[in-house]
């Protein structure tokens, strides 16, 4: 998540659920909080019932604005708009904690003369070059790159800081140098009037005007102001630019690492937090390190610390966690000779994420697929051409525990069987129940579980599977003495269990693979126990850095421990890095290491002990004294004073101006979504510049503003229903047995739908029913100009599988990524409806039908939006 | 920007009262009660235990004024039906295998209980009077007649006469807004009609005894008493429930009503024995087409009206407006 | 001892996880798959098979600025009323007060009369349908050896009356009931009645100090049913979340029965003995 990660330094949720209880306002915007997570709300009624007012920002009246004190409508994908809005009103009213501010952020840094922002060039920064984005340096997990490097539609050569003779960032306390960020900030922010919010988001001024001084009022030295997002606000073209504005606007009140306060980024799967962790991303390697790359030259080792390193900061010590990791996979056989086997890694050659492969998949390049835990035919985008290349693989393996939309995508209506070629495997997975294993939370806590139950049938777990498949190659290449069957050869490849019954029937040891994950000393085999014991020379092995020290030794795995308090639950589970369960939580004391107030202590510096103490693990060197000086010139951790407390970035503070690796500005400004129904009444600059396209028959668009799309789409979850699953427990299904989606009254009466019966919604790429939910707490808006604005939910859970039944939104929803993560703009399109159902498919759908090769795209990889043409189409 | 006027949108436009009109005072007009699981068989089981208890007083009754013919219809019919009710019963039972269950206690607070009891002891005193009826008609040897208790058949009266009522306490003793609001009419009237029909059942099982004339002609008086205060107490009821009594009165189930119980039960019955009484011949006995049309017309009336309580009973379940406010 | 609900609707967040609870513990069979369009709710009211349901009701108008705006959810349950009705009516007895003063249906012991559905005044309870016709899945969940084991578990074959057993089993082995424990934000408080109702007119206060009508349904009011063991906080009218605002206890109209049934019969008779004459023997 780089829009924390630059921000702050790390990609996690800077604080925890339990936490919530002590703020005094809680900000939830781009979440359905109450609905999507359920059990980790108590903690916000907690707050409520303590007093805290809650507010929810989101298109939609739903079971969290219900349980709200304050609702405030808003028109899906504005966000920026909205918060950049309470930024400028923060700014031009003096309302921001100015000590915080001027101590822990970058608010005073000074950008090189060169930078120009959105106001000069009405909506681009500068150094904007239109070409196709390559890969950046620690895009996710931040850390702010040199990033001198051209990254997709930008240069970031402007975007850059003045440096002194010592190497360090130049800086205005004072905060008036009119290069200084805090300055630019208010130019940039200047035109996000309480006017234009109404005019872009719909959002009633006095509504927005009570947010604004709700946020205000409750935060400062006595009383902070937790934010609590989700997937609301990052699957957008300009998702990370979302969290961006809200990571600023935390700064501006000075809220981040002090209790009650943070960002509340809530994953979603009980397991996502893991999964990016241990590196599902095709960009990265455990613990977020950044995956080689030929666009990057990073051919040998050395050229890939010298790039990845940095030279300030916690990233100074990544040639410890790379040689570590490297240590871990290749064991004996990486040597300092060999690079450490450092060329057996794969390198990226451009975006491999899901979305490019897919289009990979379409034109015969991908030939085989493996789904594991995943129901892309269901969940996915324009899920007509997924489904359509997966006819045309070779072969597809699916490891799941349910047969459903995408283990059986040739069963799907119109499709014909008898025309596809592609080989099939299913393989039955263990449920978590059947399994022993960990889940990493939204907390970051690991929490190890047990197998409750064998596994049903002939199902296996998918550690058995991929341990199984491991072991299989490298009896398929023993003896081989070709070079490039090393990689599987030297891997290291032993997790036999521990117990005897189950190493009988192949079950691999989770426990040993965590313990490898934690780390060891080559030598003596021992485990680390912190990752402060990583080595650069080969002397120990881990295999995902940040984890290190939830097996301190071979008999203590401290994700079983389960002990609970009401608070910070120290010693329940284990929470990455180190235990903490607070980011940065240096910042809950002033500059001297005193709390800012004794309502809001958490960690404080304890002058008798001569170390940080509090109710947390101190994200900070622990005897590290709040008045020691940075030393100029100094590298590491020493370029840093006792008083930086974002120990990751180069300059130990929270970044509001961020200087690269961001495709798309160092800054947010606000663009409308690819399918909207308004110009952007900001800026001429309709889009996000840097947002990718694939512009294909197979994937056609909406269109900026069609007339013909006049309404808003959004998509989204609900309590009852979650993936397969829950659509085959009869007790769930019940409770929501059908596809519905929600419309506002008058939108209803015009179109002369009724509630309960079957409406059909229509996109560019295809059409879907559903029945209507009509409802009150949908509100048309008016925005700018008087333009009303009739917005329709539609929960995404549904397929033909399970006892609840109904199409997907997928059918409705093309193919864009967002620069950054390349994450699709789910939350936010437009379409048409109509009353009744659609037809019935029979023939194929246009995603069937094979691109021509002129319009294909090279290993499916997108295109850069580039600078609209809008000023002259609005002439 | 000022919010424009909202167009008035009708109601079932909304999944709830998103309108902002007066909120409507209930949940989506679904009913607050639920539905009654009782079918036909229950109401069978209302029918002919009432002409069972009334076949029973009516058996104490010959008894007194020693009408003999009367005296072994009376018998024999109460015998009969008190083996056919339970079975009934049973029948709609969810688990019949557990029918015996009913005889775990005895609840005086419980219409079901009382009733359930007092069908075993009427079937037991009918039994015993039944069987001293066959010795005295000779089919059972004589000694039998010695178990005759003296005051077996009053008791089987007794017996009888709570049977004919108890079904309409257990009725009005429920939340279902039309029977609680009948709490008066509902029995009194079940006694009414149950006395009808066993005048209606014994007259026409005399119409085969060559000296049951005199019994048909008093059991058509005896009718035509039961049917006038039936009659009255219905339309008493009707003024009375007012928008409650809506699911009996009104509609195809009032049609029904006033056709079948109403006309055909009541009216055209007492019209037919009208004529028996301007034919001053007492001795004569009546007419056998007009016995028998007027029996089987009072006994299409009776079944009809314990079906209208039923169905009506159900029908006033579904309005929630009425189950809101109970009547006391 | 006697133990109930508090439940309290400002705390519910309408997530139905004590519906599911409550079905899977007591191995409920859903009630099939039919869409409402009534807001949130496609359970629609108790049943013999849904001994908890979460009612939504929508107060929200189209207007932005939804000053008015609410959308309560509240988790219906049987009330376990101190004078009940379905208890009074049950011919059997199947209906027991429990060693923790909860109404018990006794599934083995109940008859399948169907007397005590029309007898309550809140229209909980149900009949059980005949469960194995919905084979095809639920009843693949139910456990064949507890169903046999465990009184409150249905029992297969249905055809018996079915409602909330305040999870009698799990309070015998010292656990809370299911849908209390599955709630997240304890919307659902189990425990002694007496502390919860202090509890609760605590909360009550605190809210109306806040400015909200809150208000208790079911505790110390003057209704024949006597107060409720579980009961209710709600913010609008009764009748909003289909409760009736004065239930009346049905056996009240015994006596008038009774009564107006003895009149009729001794007009009969005296008809009779008029009619019928005394005979001259
Ligand atoms: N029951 C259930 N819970 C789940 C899941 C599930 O499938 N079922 N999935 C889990 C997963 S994988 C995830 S990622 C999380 C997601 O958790 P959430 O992000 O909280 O859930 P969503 O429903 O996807 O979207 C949240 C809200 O975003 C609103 N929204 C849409 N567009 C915008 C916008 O432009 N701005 C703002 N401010 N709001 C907008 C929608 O109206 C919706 O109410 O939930 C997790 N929890
Ligand atoms: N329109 C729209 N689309 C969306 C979203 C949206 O908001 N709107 N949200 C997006 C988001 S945030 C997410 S996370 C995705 C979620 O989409 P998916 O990742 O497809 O999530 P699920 O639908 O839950 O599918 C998970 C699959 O894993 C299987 N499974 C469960 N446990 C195991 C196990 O232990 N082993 C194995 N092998 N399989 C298992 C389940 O049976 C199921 O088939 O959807 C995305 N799609
Ligand atoms: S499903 Fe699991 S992760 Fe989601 S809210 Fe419930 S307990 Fe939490
Ligand atoms: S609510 Fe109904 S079912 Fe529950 S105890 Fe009271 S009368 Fe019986
Ligand atoms: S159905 Fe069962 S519980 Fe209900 S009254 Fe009859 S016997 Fe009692
Ligand atoms: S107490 Fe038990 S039976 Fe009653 S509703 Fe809760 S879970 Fe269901
Ligand atoms: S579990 Fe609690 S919060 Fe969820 S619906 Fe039930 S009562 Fe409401
Ligand atoms: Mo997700």
């Amino acid at each position: 998540m780089p829009g924390l990660g630059t921000s702050f330094g790390r990609g996690g949720s800077t604080t925890f659920l339990q936490d919530l209880q002590n703020a005094d306002c809680i900000l939830i915007e781009g979440s359905n909080f109450a609905e999507a997570h359920p059990v980790g709300f108590r903690f916000v009624v907690k707050a409520k019932e303590r007093g805290a007012t809650i507010i929810h920002v989101d298109p939609r009246f739903t079971r969290t604005s219900a349980l709200a004190d304050h609702y405030v409508p808003i028109r899906s994908g504005t966000d920026i708009a909205f918060l950049g809005g309470i930024i400028n009103w923060v700014l031009t009213n003096n309302r921001y904690f100015r000590e915080y501010v001027v101590a822990y952020t970058n608010a005073s840094s000074i950008v090189v003369d060169t930078f120009k922002g959105t106001e000069d060039l009405d909506g681009l920064f500068s150094g904007f070059h239109g070409g196709d984005t390559g890969l950046t340096a620690m895009s996710h997990y931040g850390g702010a790159a040199q990033g001198r490097d051209s990254i997709g539609g930008y240069d970031t050569e402007t975007w850059q800081f003045e440096h002194d003779d010592g190497g360090a960032v130049k800086r205005d306390d004072t905060l008036q140098h009119p290069r200084c960020v805090f300055q630019i900030l208010r130019r940039h922010f200047s035109r996000y009037t309480p006017e234009m919010v109404e005019r872009v988001c719909g959002t009633p001024q006095n509504l927005f005007l009570l947010v604004c001084e709700t946020l205000a009022k409750n935060s400062g030295r006595d009383r902070t102001t937790a934010f609590a997002y989700a997937v609301g606000w990052t699957q957008h073209t300009v998702g990370v630019q979302y969290i961006r504005t809200a990571a600023i606007l935390q700064m501006l009140l000075g809220n981040v690492g002090r209790p009650g306060g943070g960002v509340m980024a809530l994953r979603g799967h009980a397991n996502i937090q893991g999964a990016t962790d241990i590196a599902t991303l095709y960009d990265l390697l455990p613990g977020y390190l950044p995956m080689p790359s030929i666009e990057r030259n990073e051919q040998t080792l050395a050229d890939y610390l010298k790039i990845n390193t940095k030279r300030t900061g916690w990233w100074s010590n990544l040639p410890k966690y790379v040689i570590s990791q490297l240590k871990a996979f290749y064991g004996d056989a990486a040597t300092k000779e060999n690079d450490y086997c450092f060329d057996y890694l794969p390198q990226l050659t451009g975006d491999h994420s899901t979305i490019p492969t897919t289009f990979a998949m379409k034109d015969g390049v991908v030939k085989g697929y493996f789904v594991i835990g995943q129901n892309p035919v269901t969940s996915g985008q324009n899920t007509g051409l997924i489904a359509a290349s997966m006819d045309r693989l070779q072969w597809f393996v699916n490891i799941d525990s349910y047969e459903n939309e995408s283990s059986s995508f040739w069963k799907r209506e119109g499709a014909d069987p008898t025309k596809i070629g592609t080989e099939c495997f299913f393989l039955p997975a263990a449920t978590v129940l059947e399994k022993d294993g960990t889940m990493t939370n939204t907390n970051r806590l690991l929490q190890f579980h047990d197998k409750a139950v064998e596994p049903a049938g002939e199902s296996k777990s998918d550690l058995w599977y991929l341990y199984e498949l491991g072991k299989r190659l490298k009896k398929l290449y023993a003896g081989s003495t070709q070079p490039k069957d090393r990689p599987i050869l030297d891997m290291t490849w032993d997790y036999e269990h521990e117990n005897e019954r189950e190493r009988k029937r192949g079950e691999p040891s989770a426990s040993r693979v965590m313990q490898e994950i934690n780390g060891y000393v080559v030598a003596t085999g021992e485990q680390l126990k912190d990752f402060t014991e990583c080595r650069d020379d080969g002397s120990t092995a881990c295999g995902g850095w940040i984890y290190s020290g939830v097996y301190p030794d071979k008999n203590t795995n401290r994700a079983r421990s389960r002990k609970g308090d009401a608070w910070t639950a120290l010693e329940w589970g284990f929470a990455w890095p180190s235990n903490r369960r607070m980011l940065y939580n240096r910042a809950s004391a002033d500059p001297d290491g005193k709390p800012w107030s004794e309502r809001k202590k958490y960690v404080w510096w304890d002058e008798q002990a001569g170390e940080w103490t509090g109710v947390d693990v101190p994200d900070f060197a622990k005897t590290k004294a709040p008045n020691t000086p940075a030393t100029a010139g100094a590298s590491g951790m020493d370029a840093h004073s006792g008083a930086d407390p974002f120990i990751m970035q180069l300059d130990g503070r929270a970044q509001m101006f961020v200087a690269g690796p961001l495709k798309d500005g160092p800054l947010p400004a606000h663009y409308e979504p690819l399918a909207s129904v308004i110009h952007n009444q900001l800026y001429s600059q309709q889009h996000n510049p840097s947002l990718k396209e694939f512009r294909r028959r197979d994937n056609p668009y909406n269109g900026s503003v069609n007339a013909e799309y006049p309404y808003v789409l959004t998509t989204y979850r609900i309590t009852e229903l979650s993936g397969i699953f829950t659509r085959y427990i009869p007790w769930l299904a019940e409770l929501q047995p059908e596809a519905f989606c929600e419309i506002d009254p008058e939108l209803a009466v015009q179109k002369g739908i009724r509630n309960g019966e079957y409406v059909t919604l229509t996109t560019a790429v295809g059409e879907i029913e559903a029945r209507a939910l009509v409802s009150g707490r949908m509100k048309p808006l008016r925005i700018a100009d008087g333009k009303r604005v009739h917005q329709i939910g539609l929960p995404y859970l549904y397929g033909n599988f399970g006892f609840t039944k109904g199409d997907t939104s997928g059918d409705l929803i093309s193919l864009s990524m967002d620069p950054n993560v390349s994450i699709h703009e789910a939350k936010t399109f437009t379409c048409d409806i109509r009353a009744g159902r659609r037809d019935r498919r029979t023939g194929p759908l246009l995603q069937d039908s094979p691109v021509p090769a002129d319009e294909q795209i090279p290993d499916g990889q997108p295109q850069t939006h580039g600078i609209d043409q809008l000023k002259t189409e609005r002439t | 920007m000022s919010e424009p006027v909202l167009p008035a949108l009708p109601d079932e436009a909304y999944a709830g009262a998103g309108n902002g009109k007066v909120p409507q005072l209930n949940y989506f007009n679904r009913p607050l009660l639920r539905k009654l699981h009782w079918d036909e068989r229950v109401i069978t089981y209302l029918f002919l235990g009432g002409a069972m208890g009334g076949s029973g007083v009516l058996a104490a009754l010959a008894q007194r004024s020693g009408n003999e013919p009367l005296t072994r219809t009376s018998r024999y019919l109460s015998l009969a039906l008190a083996v056919a009710c339970p079975a009934v019963l049973v029948s709609h039972l969810g688990r019949p295998e557990r029918f015996h269950h009913m005889l775990r206690i005895a609840k005086l607070k419980s219409p079901m209980s009382m009733g359930a009891w007092a069908l075993v002891g009427f079937g037991a005193l009918a039994a015993l009077n039944a069987g001293g009826q066959l010795s005295r008609d000779g089919v059972l040897p004589a000694w039998i007649r010695r178990l005759e208790a003296p005051f077996g058949v009053r008791l089987q009266g007794m017996l009888g006469a709570f049977t004919t009522g108890y079904t309409g306490v257990l009725l009005s003793a429920t939340a279902v807004p039309l029977w609680a609001r009948g709490k008066y009419h509902i029995p009194a009237a079940s006694v009414c009609s149950a006395i009808a029909s066993a005048c209606a059942l014994n007259s026409l099982a005399l119409t085969r005894d060559r000296n049951g004339g005199e019994a048909q002609i008093k059991l058509e008086r005896l009718e035509a008493c039961a049917s006038v205060l039936e009659l009255g107490l219905l339309l008493h009821f009707r003024s009375h429930a007012g928008a409650t009594g809506k699911p009996m009165f009104e509609g195809a189930r009032g049609e029904r009503l006033r056709t079948w119980t109403i006309g055909a039960g009541i009216l055209a019955p007492l019209a037919l024995n009208a004529i028996s009484l301007l034919t001053r011949n007492h001795k004569k006995r009546p007419f056998v087409l007009r016995a028998l049309l007027g029996g089987a017309l009072t006994l299409a009336g009776g079944y009809i009206f314990r079906e209208t309580l039923i169905e009506a009973g159900k029908a006033s379940c579904e309005d929630p407006e009425q189950a809101f406010y109970q009547s006391k | 001892m006697s133990t109930g609900f508090f439940t309290d609707t400002t705390l519910c967040i309408g997530c139905k996880a004590c519906e599911v609870a409550c079905k899977q513990w007591n191995e409920l069979p859903s009630d099939g798959f039919a869409f409402t369009g009534m807001s949130y709710d496609n359970t629609v009211h108790l049943s013999g098979t849904t001994w908890r349901h979460v009612a939504f009701v929508e107060n929200v108008q189209m207007d932005p600025q939804g000053l008015s705006d609410h959308w309560s959810m509240m988790s219906d349950v049987c009330k376990h009323c101190t004078h009940a009705g379905c208890l009074e009516a049950c011919p059997t007895g199947a209906i027991i007060r429990n060693e923790f003063d909860n109404v018990y249906i006794q599934p083995d012991v109940c008859n399948g009369c169907g007397y005590c559905v029309p007898s309550c005044p809140f229209g909980v309870v149900d009949m059980i349908g005949q469960v194995a016709s919905n084979a095809a899945y639920n009843v693949a969940t139910l456990n064949q050896e507890r169903r046999e084991r465990d009184e409150t578990a249905v029992q297969g074959r249905g055809g018996v009356a079915g409602k909330c057993t305040l999870c009698y089993d799990r309070q015998r082995d010292g656990f809370i009931p299911a849908c209390a424990k599955a709630c997240p934000t304890e919307s659902i408080q189990f425990g002694d009645v007496d502390e919860l109702k202090a509890r609760a007119h605590e909360r009550a206060q605190t809210l109306k100090e806040r400015g909200l009508d809150a208000s208790l349904y079911g505790v110390g009011w003057d209704s024949s049913v006597g107060d409720l063991n579980a009961f209710f906080l709600l913010t609008d009218r009764p009748e909003r979340y289909n409760l009736p605002p004065e239930p009346v206890l049905p056996s009240t109209r015994q006596p008038a029965g009774y009564g107006a049934a003895a009149a009729a019969a001794l007009v009969m008779f005296a008809c009779g003995l008029a009619i019928f004459g005394r005979s001259p023997s």
